[in-house]
């Protein structure tokens, strides 16, 4: 698989990879539950930062390896420089995402330091790490996923996609903590995670409904 | 002038139709109700028509029972006391109070339970007020002193202090607030914490029963508190409820038992009377509040240790259960203070508009002999006849007392009852009255056969008692109910007026050929819907109590991230980051500074629990806070001071000079002004001289003449004005810094710090406006205008007022404001301050300063056709005042929806008062805007000056 993949460069990309790399990322996140419920006996209800730190550990080393093999122009830079720059990626983004957590309402303090900073690492190997990995840190391609939401090729909506529907779904999930219902989930961060993994699922179900149908479009062009 | 008419008439038309619909919403929905100072005395039955009882020791009528045990079970359902059987399905919370069961069957004449049906609103305070007046307490009670819940209107606690009684009260505080210096002895024990089910009940209990073996007392209130916070916490069906039940069960039952150990002839309760009786009911989740028949219906439960005959069936409504042989009658609470009253000898209290009850009546007063045979025989009958005699005159009293009320209450209140009703009112009672004369005299006889003055007597009560319960009904449709036609009729027109106001936009963008919203193509932009979609967020979260609690977090939350998406725009267009970045620290310091107001709101708030979550662990010697919180707001006024002055220095003179001039000036005197109240600088000998009101009032002078200069001169001077003088972005700046000068001194030190951070947000908000307007500047000179950063003005708006330390709640109000310059309290220049202070930054400020996005100069828009201004200046006068009336109608909405709530007087209901004066606020402010900017936006404006302002 990997080698197939570097043999593909550029942004084609064909759908089944874009599927067995998202089903991969799934299953990683999945696993992260699967272990900190079975092997760890925790939850995120009960112990957040334990959990989410768990779930961020298993799927950000995932995430990197799959994505640094997609990178863009394998041939200047090799799969080893990719997986340095997804791991550099990694707090960058992390910090990117617990200052818009914090403008947005995430609460301050040194109690829930480890949980902020456990949540954002989750979030950024959602959303930054990805982008890290491809395409490094040239600004243009980051400007043109991100600010204008111009993704083109399947790859790039791989990458567009899922991380707008992580922060989309943080986003949402934020809405039932002021409610006084007095349930233990309302606590920072635990909707929160929830809405930005149920967001992150949808995200990387369109992306992979994009591709399908893109490589449907490019079929029946060149049919033509 | 004419060219202001033509768009001003739809401000005009605006404001008519919102103050229109709020009257008439308001009168449907907050039911008002005056208090009145009047109590009733001794003395006054003399003016009565009806007898007054012979012996010197009592006052209205014969005292019956000497000593009063009220236990209160606080949310006691009635299904807690009446035994299963009379409901369809046995539940696991019923027949837990089996003592009171067991007294009531096997004693079914001296002990009885009663079905106690209260009024809305259901809430402690309200029923506890409604239970002692013997009134129907509202949501606002005219006369209602501010803060402090103490009653002044008449009450029977206050009766009893008058004629010599002594009151003892244990448990719930909330009677030491209402009757602060009414108690002998008093234990309260904090309400508060509703999580907390035994402090109250554990100190009641030790206080009660050692109470029962004193003599230093006549009236006993022991209020428990358990049950109603069990509700609460852990609804009905719970077993914290069934645990707290079974104790109260011990508890009475010891009660009970020692108080007929007490009861024989000359001992201490020979003639006591229990009485143990919830305030309101709850639902199954444990709620209260509204008028549902789980909330309205509790439950008396009421015992005389006396062994007394029943009554006769004309006046038992009690259905029985044959089974069990327990009785039970329906009784409104709003008997219950003027039958206690009866009971006790004392006079009525002076606005009850109960009818004392005959049954509890019956349950302690026995003017037949103890020995007598229970049946009604020969000799029964003239007992009975008696008693009846006697009830007749008590309900003489009643009916006297109650009409003295009415036509009292009529003839103060502004907004009485109609001149049918009152007309009715009089009829029934000079009907009861005239036959009162010829009961009285037949009885005086004495010896007429009984079997002509029983029919007449029964006739008599009936006739009292058809006045007594008219007067009720038409009480309860005033004080309890809502008017539904009415507040459809409001919310109607309120509805019509978003219509208008929507078309008057329309219009507004078709005037000119100009689409001025950034749909050049498609019609409806990003921009467009992301707007709507953030307003009907807001509006969709006021139908939450807990989205209204922590309404300035959910602001600030929408507000950052229309920053957030404002800094991704930024990026695209790779302009203006730093602006955007700013803006979005400046969101998060006002999150701050919300959360601070949070925690002071939750020390005062019955409804939230503090927490503590923005408290940084960082641990700063107290004394370099101190002087921090002298220092910096210090500080932010130099700042302040220095924006202005540069202001002017680079460019205009004559007036806005001046006006600026005057506000640095002030900005000075505020400064001196907190130096002289602080510690730090030992200035307050030097300025004792001066006198610590002199300085803010000077600066409301300046304001004053700074406001007068700014309308009068243009009237006059019409002819000369200049490039610089008439610019809107001058005379922008000089009213808000006119303004500025008061809000932030009345504001105190949070105020200057307040003001710098909106006046740096706005100037972000200006300098991002200009990335739009840079990206269109190629085609022909139009301007686009998004409604985004007007509804991001908006929000920010909001959020000032709840970052300035107040929240939409009565206790939200900084009293403390009235106060600054003034030492003694004279309403109106109080209640101007105050309003002053509420509003000054989120609606004075904010509107006046909403120019400032079409008022920047731009390099871009020098080409912009002059015609554009006025349109564009009213399009966002209008977008703005749009999105406050959406606010407010959908707050309207949601209290209707939510007319039955728990927290509907707690919460709502102060939000939609906040809310609808906050919108005709806005509606006067843009009204009086447009009329003062417009003879601005006919001169020209871009004056190349300008642009170094900044």
């Amino acid at each position: 698989m990997k080698e197939e993949l570097e043999k593909n460069p550029q942004s084609t990309i064909s759908s089944s990879q874009v599927f067995f790399i998202h089903v991969c990322c799934a299953l990683a996140l999945a696993a992260g539950f699967w272990v900190a419920h079975h092997v760890y006996s925790l939850n995120l209800v009960f112990d957040p930062t334990k959990t989410l730190c768990l779930i961020w550990a298993i799927e950000f080393p995932v995430v990197i390896l799959l994505f640094s093999c997609c990178r863009q122009k394998p041939e200047k830079c090799s799969y080893f420089t990719a997986i340095a720059r997804g791991l550099l990626g990694l707090p960058v983004g992390a910090l990117l995402n617990a200052l818009g957590a914090l403008a947005l309402g995430a609460p301050v303090g040194l109690q829930y330091l480890e949980k902020t900073v456990n949540w954002s690492l989750l979030m950024s190997s959602f959303t930054f790490v990805p982008t890290a990995c491809v395409y490094g840190s040239s600004w243009t391609d980051w400007h043109r996923i991100f600010a204008c939401t111009k993704p083109n090729g399947p790859l790039e909506f791989m990458l567009c996609l899922p991380a707008h529907g992580a922060v989309i779904g943080a986003w949402f999930g934020a809405w039932p903590m002021p409610l006084d219902w007095e349930r233990p989930w309302q606590d920072w961060p635990i909707c929160v995670s929830y809405g930005a993994m149920a967001g992150y699922v949808v995200g990387m179900v369109g992306s992979f409904g994009l591709a399908l149908k893109m490589h449907a479009g490019r079929k029946q062009l060149k049919a033509e | 002038m004419w060219g202001w008419w033509r768009f001003g008439k739809w401000t005009v038309l605006i404001m008519f139709l919102h103050i229109i619909s709020i009257l008439i919403f308001t009168k449907g929905f907050l039911l008002t109700r005056t208090e009145l100072p009047h109590s009733s005395h001794c003395s006054d039955l003399s003016q009565s028509p009806c007898h007054s009882s012979p012996s010197s020791s009592s006052c209205w009528t014969k005292p019956a029972v000497d000593r009063l045990i009220i236990i209160v079970l606080d949310a006691l359902r009635f299904d807690f006391v009446a035994p299963s059987s009379f409901f369809e399905e046995k539940q696991p919370w019923m027949d837990k109070l089996e003592v009171l069961q067991r007294m009531a069957s096997e004693n079914p004449s001296s002990a009885k339970i009663f079905k106690a049906i209260a009024d809305p609103p259901t809430t402690s305070l309200q029923r506890l007020k409604g239970l002692t007046t013997g009134a129907l307490p509202t949501f606002i009670d005219v006369g209602n002193s501010f803060g402090a819940p103490a009653i002044v209107e008449d009450n029977f606690i206050n009766q009893l202090i008058q004629n010599g009684k002594r009151v003892v009260m244990m448990g719930d505080d909330t009677w030491t607030q209402l009757f602060p210096n009414h108690f002998n002895k008093s234990y309260p024990y904090p309400s508060f914490n509703v999580k907390d089910l035994n402090t109250v009940d554990n100190g009641c209990i030790e206080h009660l029963l050692p109470s029962l073996y004193q003599q230093d007392w006549d009236v006993l209130i022991a209020h428990f508190l358990g049950v109603d916070h069990a509700g609460h916490i852990h609804g009905v069906d719970s077993t914290p409820m069934i645990e707290k039940l079974e104790q109260y069960n011990a508890v009475l039952e010891k009660v009970i038992k020692e108080l007929q150990n007490q009861s024989g002839p000359g001992k201490l309760h020979e003639n006591s009377l229990l009485l143990v009786m919830g305030d309101h009911g709850q639902t199954l989740n444990g709620d209260h509040g509204g008028g549902s028949p789980e909330e309205v219906e509790t439950s008396i439960f009421a015992m005389s240790f006396k062994d007394l005959p029943s009554l006769p069936s004309e006046f038992d409504s009690s259905s029985c259960e044959p089974s069990k042989n327990i009785c039970i009658s329906s009784i409104p609470q709003l008997d219950f203070a003027v039958t206690v009253s009866s009971l006790l000898g004392v006079p009525f209290p002076f606005g009850s508009i109960g009818r004392v009850n005959p049954e509890l009546y019956a349950l302690a007063v026995c003017t037949w002999n103890l020995d007598d045979d229970k049946t009604w025989n020969n000799q029964g009958q003239t007992k009975l006849e008696e008693w009846l005699q006697n009830y007749a005159n008590v309900l003489c009293i009643n009916s006297w007392q109650v009409k003295r009320y009415i036509d009292v209450y009529s003839a103060s209140s502004v907004i009485g009852f109609s001149s049918e009703d009152l007309f009715h009112i009089s009829d029934l009672y000079s009907k009861a009255d005239e036959n009162w004369s010829y009961t009285k005299n037949l009885s005086s006889y004495k010896h007429g056969s009984s079997n002509t003055s029983l029919p007449v007597l029964k006739r008599q009560i009936v006739a009292y008692s058809n006045f007594l319960s008219y007067v009720a009904e038409l009480a309860r449709s005033k004080w309890t109910e809502f008017n539904l036609k009415m507040m459809g009729t409001g919310i109607g027109i309120m509805l019509l007026s978003l219509y208008c106001h929507t078309l008057a936009i329309k219009k507004l963008n078709k005037s000119y050929g100009v689409s001025l919203l950034s749909s050049r193509d498609s019609g409806i932009s990003f921009g467009l819907m992301l707007t709507f979609f953030m307003v009907l967020i807001r509006a969709g979260s006021l139908l939450s109590n807990s989205y209204i609690l922590k309404e300035g977090k959910a602001a600030n939350f929408l507000l950052a991230t229309t920053g957030i998406m404002t800094l991704r725009y930024s990026f695209m267009k790779n302009k203006m980051l730093i602006e955007a970045a700013i803006f979005l620290l400046l969101t998060f310091i006002f999150r701050i500074a919300i959360e601070v107001g949070l925690y002071k709101q939750a020390a005062t708030s019955q409804f939230m629990s503090s927490s503590s979550s923005w408290m940084l662990g960082i641990s700063i010697s107290p004394s370099l806070w101190t002087y921090m919180a002298e220092i910096v707001p210090i500080l932010a006024l130099i700042i302040l001071g220095y924006f202005l002055y540069k202001s002017i220095s680079s460019c205009c003179w004559g007036i806005p000079k001046y006006v600026i001039m005057g506000t640095i000036l002030s900005y000075f005197l505020i400064a001196l002004h907190w130096i002289s109240e602080s510690n730090i600088l030992d200035l307050a000998h030097f300025l004792k001289g001066f006198g610590k009101n002199s300085i803010p009032r000077t600066v409301y002078a300046i304001t004053l003449v700074q406001l007068s200069l700014l309308a009068i001169v243009p009237i006059f001077s019409k002819e000369e004005t200049s490039n610089c003088r008439g610019s809107l972005f001058v005379k922008m700046m000089s009213i808000l810094s006119a303004c500025s000068s008061t809000i932030i001194i009345l504001q105190g030190k949070q105020g200057a710090l307040v003001a710098l951070g909106s006046l740096l947000a706005g100037y972000c908000m200006m300098r991002l406006q200009g990335i739009e307007k840079h990206t269109v500047s190629g085609t022909a000179g139009i301007s686009i205008l998004g409604p985004l950063p007007v509804l991001q003005w908006s929000l920010l708006a909001v959020c000032l007022l709840f970052a300035s330390g107040h929240w939409c709640a009565f206790d939200g109000l900084r009293y403390g404001a009235a106060f600054v310059g003034f030492d003694e309290f004279i309403l109106i220049p109080q209640a101007i301050l105050l309003t002053i202070d509420t509003f000054g930054f989120s609606h004075i400020l904010s509107v006046f300063g909403l120019p400032l996005f079409v008022a920047f100069p731009s390099p871009f828009n020098q080409t912009e056709h002059k015609s554009l201004f006025p349109i564009k200046l009213f399009w966002i006068f209008m977008v703005y005042g749009l999105i406050t009336a959406i606010t407010a109608t959908a707050t309207i909405l949601c209290v209707t929806i939510q007319r039955r709530h728990l927290m509907v007087w707690g919460l709502f209901a102060p939000k939609f008062v906040f809310d609808v004066v906050g919108l005709i606020l806005t509606d006067l402010l843009i009204f009086v805007a447009s009329i003062y900017y417009f003879d601005g936006v006919e001169d020209r404006i871009g004056n190349a000056k300008l642009r170094r302002l900044w």
